[in-house]
């Protein structure tokens, strides 16, 4: 337990210091209410240099500038990702039904056998079922596009990044931005610069959506082990021949999970892209809320969610395809392999092994026939080509049945009688019950007092007076307080950089704002953090609860949120109260996750040896779990803080206040420039917080030896 | 020769791909936005079953929330050419790029326009128009609530958690309009807090929640609008509009009296389709552009379709189909 004793000598050696530091934290805070309370106005940055410092006036110049004479070269871009999108939404549009479903379903069986399979002819006849299936494929292409795109462009950049560290540094903050910058921020300027519909929507969702990708090659590269690249040098491979053969090939897990996280980024966005006028599920769930038909717009939710989970599980089948094999000793194909022992999954399982034979040995037998004739075929000219040929098509026997069920389905509907329309018979609703439970817990008396009674609650004594804390504290207050911890945490470099950066909120004359946006965040994630990690820990002890609760989770990130803040809404009153409890739910999954993560982690032998020692569980727990997990919480915490900050731009919807009122108040004025100042106002206190935060777990690693 | 499986996918993927075909565009063309509220999306559809059945023209539609974006979108004409029903007073966009006069009926109803020009604008002859609400179960309970002057009186009744001991005004919907709520408010001495939900849709849904908990609620709202049609509102009758040039926000908002309604002018609003001038200028869009000089659907006709649609539930195309049918005298008058 080397550790301990280290941790331990870092306190005895700076014992001064433990007393020092809480006692200027104490003067601090107690300095700060009374210079908050003392003040008879919110605090303003001097108006001689809010004046001076015309932004939003130079932004919209730059815009008018850059719309007048670049405009065309957008355009033609904008028109070739237009003709693809049409491609591709045509094609999905005009194949039938059966097709398009076949096309995804033979895929998920051939890769992630009958369990991906079930959930993926669900997903399909879902669609269908709810009515959604043209505007569910419109989304389909308008996602597989961007997808694409940024998987293209961000392997690229990702790539450039791991071989040059100057532009990963000059890459990073980029990053950073285009994920905490709020989508609202560039969608309306996007329009003007690439037209409307599916053009600019890609584009946009490019610009979410990319991050990951392009963070995730580049680590994956920088991970190969530098003994295989030597290796690869000595002998005689060129730089980039190591690049293409080694590094890259090496780096496929970490890039498939870049290009998972991206398909989630992309879903994410489609309901935004409506508002561009992109098509698809978005538009049907933006027109549902717009007439409060909450059951309808859940059904949207749901096709999205569903879509999401498809390709999730999907990307996960295909990454770890190669490092698990089908062994012998996985017999069962639905049921986890866990449940051999009870008879009833045996019986449950005893048919579908014989299906699956069935359906194997045709495969094997029609393919064997088809490498046969082929194989004869091409003999004729070049024997050595006719057996590779027979072999290959052996081998992938799985792969090529599946083409020819897709060419026999396309087939059957242009030539044989037609398939035509989703079978109205198989149609199937549940808006009636989802808004019958709505109403009814609307106008539930008990449920109402409660959600009342929280409401109240929350406002008076934690929304008002932290928000007239923070606004009526003087600025140049605050914003000390700000470097203070920044030099303290990071160092000198960075304490300069966010005095600069809360300078730039000041001088843009919205620090009220910000201070209210960063009031809401802090309360958010207050409460996200005392629901989180007693879930958290409930989850790391108990396996049946960690599975159902990864499924809320899932659902609570993909779920589109205007699904649910009509709900909340409903509920809670429309207000601060309802955008605080819309941001929770979008932002607790992260710090759920890695409480779940820190504390599984830790290894066994440390609980072995606190339980030899005579600890309880909950000394266990305290003394020995929580302090190593750590890392773990704060990072949690700093995603779930970023997520709190991201969602600031979708609550003015229901009653937010801060900057995203601002981003809004700027774009229906067509103020480029007032909601550019505000989205970046967003940015940065992520950012500065994000620093803060990402220092401190470094040194509580560094500290834990870890 | 090494076969590879990825560029065996890639090559049948790109086959199918190959097979899928394009459509081409003729001339006479039109491409329009769907309004996201359903009386923006039956004037448009009444506008566009008459181009298309009587005038032959051909029209596509793509759904676009409506605000500045969309304005911005028609005067770039490229994608969408036009819009319906646009309410002058809640746009701002309307005051940078018109540059002419609105008429009704003959008569000129708007005559300060100075914008660009970018975007050409006639009246669609629905005239909205606005009050604050409360809903018909608080006047029946307290019958002796007559108009705005007693809402003082019953504010306790209207106070929530967030406006402490004043009563709640659910306020102009959306960030973008340009309402004053509060300074109304105040210069009417209404001891109420106006709280602007942001969105249309979140007015609305909390005003259903009130509505089905029976609980009082003030809402600003105008007509037509469906949300009348499906829960039973009351106005509480607010003064007369009149025109107060000191209530502005160089002159500090200055009190113009409690006779007048001391607000922008919104108490009637002219509702405008809109279009791109460049394109309604060629001489192929002629009729279009006569027909819309001529469009004047009554706020009557529209409720009725309203109604059919968001309360029993029934398809917009349908609808429309049948008031066209049945109601040839009215459009007829709109033909060129």
């Amino acid at each position: 337990m080397a550790f301990l004793s280290s941790t331990k000598k870092n306190t005895s050696n700076s014992s001064y210091y433990s007393l020092l530091i809480p006692f200027v934290i104490f003067v601090a805070f107690a300095l700060s209410i009374y210079l908050a309370f003392q003040s008879e106005v919110k605090s303003t940055f001097p108006k001689f240099a809010t004046d001076a410092f015309t932004f939003t006036a130079w932004i919209n110049a730059g815009e008018d500038y850059l719309k007048d004479h670049y405009k065309w070269i957008t355009r033609l871009i904008a028109s070739y990702v237009k003709v693809g999108y049409y491609g591709f939404e045509d094609f999905l549009l005009d194949s039938s039904w059966v097709f398009v479903a076949a096309l995804m379903i033979v895929p998920s069986f051939m890769i992630g056998g009958l369990r991906l399979a079930i959930l993926f002819i669900f997903g399909v006849y879902f669609w269908g079922a709810v009515d959604m299936w043209d505007p569910a494929m419109e989304s389909m292409a308008l996602m597989g596009l961007s997808v694409l795109l940024s998987v293209i462009v961000g392997v690229f950049f990702g790539v450039l990044c791991s071989q040059s560290d100057r532009f990963e540094s000059f890459l990073k903050p980029l990053l950073d931005t285009m994920q905490v910058m709020p989508a609202f921020v560039y969608l309306i300027p996007a329009m003007f610069f690439f037209g409307i519909g599916a053009a600019p929507a890609i584009l946009a969702t490019m610009i979410y959506s990319m991050p990951p990708i392009i963070r995730l090659t580049n680590l994956g590269i920088r991970q190969v082990p530098n003994e295989t690249i030597e290796t690869a040098t000595s002998f005689g491979s060129t730089k980039t021949q190591t690049l293409f053969k080694i590094q890259i090939p090496l780096a496929l897990p970490s890039i498939m999970m870049g290009v998972n996280q991206t398909i989630m980024m992309a879903l994410a966005l489609i309901v935004l892209a409506t508002f561009i006028g992109a098509q698809g599920l978005g538009a049907e769930i933006w027109i549902a809320i717009r007439k409060l038909d909450v059951g309808y717009a859940m059904e949207g939710g749901l096709c999205v969610l569903l879509m999401a989970i498809m390709f999730d599980r999907f990307g996960k089948a295909l990454s770890a395809e190669s490092k698990t094999l089908p062994s012998e000793s996985t017999k069962f194909h639905l049921l986890p392999q866990e449940w051999e022992i009870y008879p009833i999954a045996k019986i449950i399982e005893k048919p579908l092994g014989t299906i699956h034979f069935i359906i194997e040995t045709v495969f094997k037998l029609t393919i064997g026939l088809v490498a046969y004739i082929t194989s004869e075929i091409f003999s004729l000219f070049n024997s050595d080509f006719a057996e590779s040929i027979s072999n290959f098509l052996n081998k992938h026997f799985y792969f090529f049945s599946g083409v020819l069920i897709l060419y026999s389905i396309s087939l059957y509907g242009s030539i044989g009688p037609g398939i035509g329309q989703f079978p109205e018979s198989w149609a199937l609703s549940i808006r009636e019950p989802i808004e019958s439970s709505v109403q009814w817990l609307t106008i539930n008396p008990t449920f109402i007092a409660f959600t009342k009674g929280l409401r109240a609650y929350v406002t008076i004594y934690l929304m008002r007076p932290l928000d007239t804390y923070l606004t009526f504290m003087p600025w140049w207050y605050v914003m000390s307080a700000f470097v203070v911890i920044a030099w303290a945490s990071v160092g000198i470099r960075f304490a300069f950089v966010s005095a600069l950066l809360l300078l730039f909120i000041a001088a843009c004359n919205i620090w009220t704002q910000a201070m209210i946006t960063l009031s809401s965040v802090m309360i958010s994630v207050f409460f996200c953090f005392i629901i989180g990690v007693p879930i958290g820990i409930l989850a790391s002890y108990s396996k049946r609860f960690q599975n159902i609760n990864e499924v809320i989770l899932d659902a609570m990130q993909t779920l589109p949120y205007f699904c649910y803040l009509i709900p909340v809404l409903m509920f809670f009153g429309g207000g601060v109260v309802s955008a605080l409890i819309a941001t929770i739910i979008y932002s607790i999954p992260p710090i759920i996750r890695l409480t779940v993560l820190g504390l599984s982690q830790v290894s066994v032998t440390y609980s072995e040896v606190s339980k030899s020692f005579g600890g309880t569980t909950l000394q266990t727990l305290n003394k020995i779990k929580f302090p190593l997990a750590i890392p773990s919480l704060v990072m949690g915490f700093n995603q779930t803080v970023m997520m709190a900050f991201a969602m600031q731009i979708v609550t003015p919807l229901i009653g937010g206040k801060g900057l995203g009122k601002e981003v809004f108040a700027g774009l229906a004025r067509s103020d480029t420039g007032r909601a550019l100042a505000a989205g970046i106002g967003i940015c940065l206190l992520a950012i500065i917080i994000d620093r803060i935060s990402l220092a401190y777990t470094k040194k509580q690693r560094e500290a834990l030896g870890l | 020769m090494k076969l590879n499986v990825k560029t065996f996918a890639a090559f049948i993927f790109s086959s199918f791909l190959m097979v899928s075909s394009f459509s081409s565009a003729s001339a006479e063309r039109l491409t329009r936005a769907v309004a996201d509220w359903t009386g923006g999306m039956v004037t448009c559809e009444v506008a566009e079953q008459i181009l298309e059945q009587e005038l032959g023209y051909k029209i596509d539609s793509i759904v676009f929330p409506s605000g500045t974006g969309l304005w911005e979108a028609v005067a770039d004409g490229s994608d969408i050419q036009f819009a319906c029903e646009s309410w002058p007073s809640y746009a701002e966009a309307d005051e940078v790029m018109v540059n002419q006069d609105l008429m009704y009926d003959g008569q000129v109803v708007k005559s300060d326009y100075k914008g660009d020009g970018s975007v050409e604008v006639y009246t669609s002859g629905i005239i909205g128009s606005s009050d604050y609400f409360v809903p018909k179960y608080f006047v029946d309970a307290n019958p002796d609530f007559r108009d705005w002057r007693d809402l003082n009186k019953y504010k306790d009744q209207f106070a929530t958690p967030e406006t402490g001991s004043k009563g709640r005004l659910i306020g102009c919907a959306v960030a973008g309009w340009n309402c004053h709520d509060q300074k109304r408010l105040d210069l009417l001495g209404i001891d109420f807090e106006a709280v602007e939900l942001g969105t249309e849709v979140a007015a609305l849904a909390e005003a259903q929640a009130a509505y089905s908990r029976q609980e009082p609620f003030l809402l600003y709202f105008w007509t037509p609008h469906w949300f009348q049609g499906a829960y039973e509102m009351v106005g509480v009758k607010l003064p007369e509009w009149k025109a107060c040039d000191k209530f502005t926000e160089a002159n500090n908002w200055e009190d113009c009296g409690t006779g007048s309604w001391p607000a922008t002018g919104w108490d009637k609003d002219y509702t405008i389709n809109y279009m791109n001038p460049a394109v309604f200028a060629k001489p192929e869009m002629a009729n279009a552009k006569a027909f819309f000089q001529k469009m004047k659907l009554s706020n009557d006709d529209q409720a009725v379709m309203i109604n059919e649609i968001d309360k029993n539930g029934r398809d917009i195309v349908e609808v429309v189909q049948e008031w066209k049918d049945n109601n040839k005298d009215s459009w007829s008058k709109w033909l060129p």
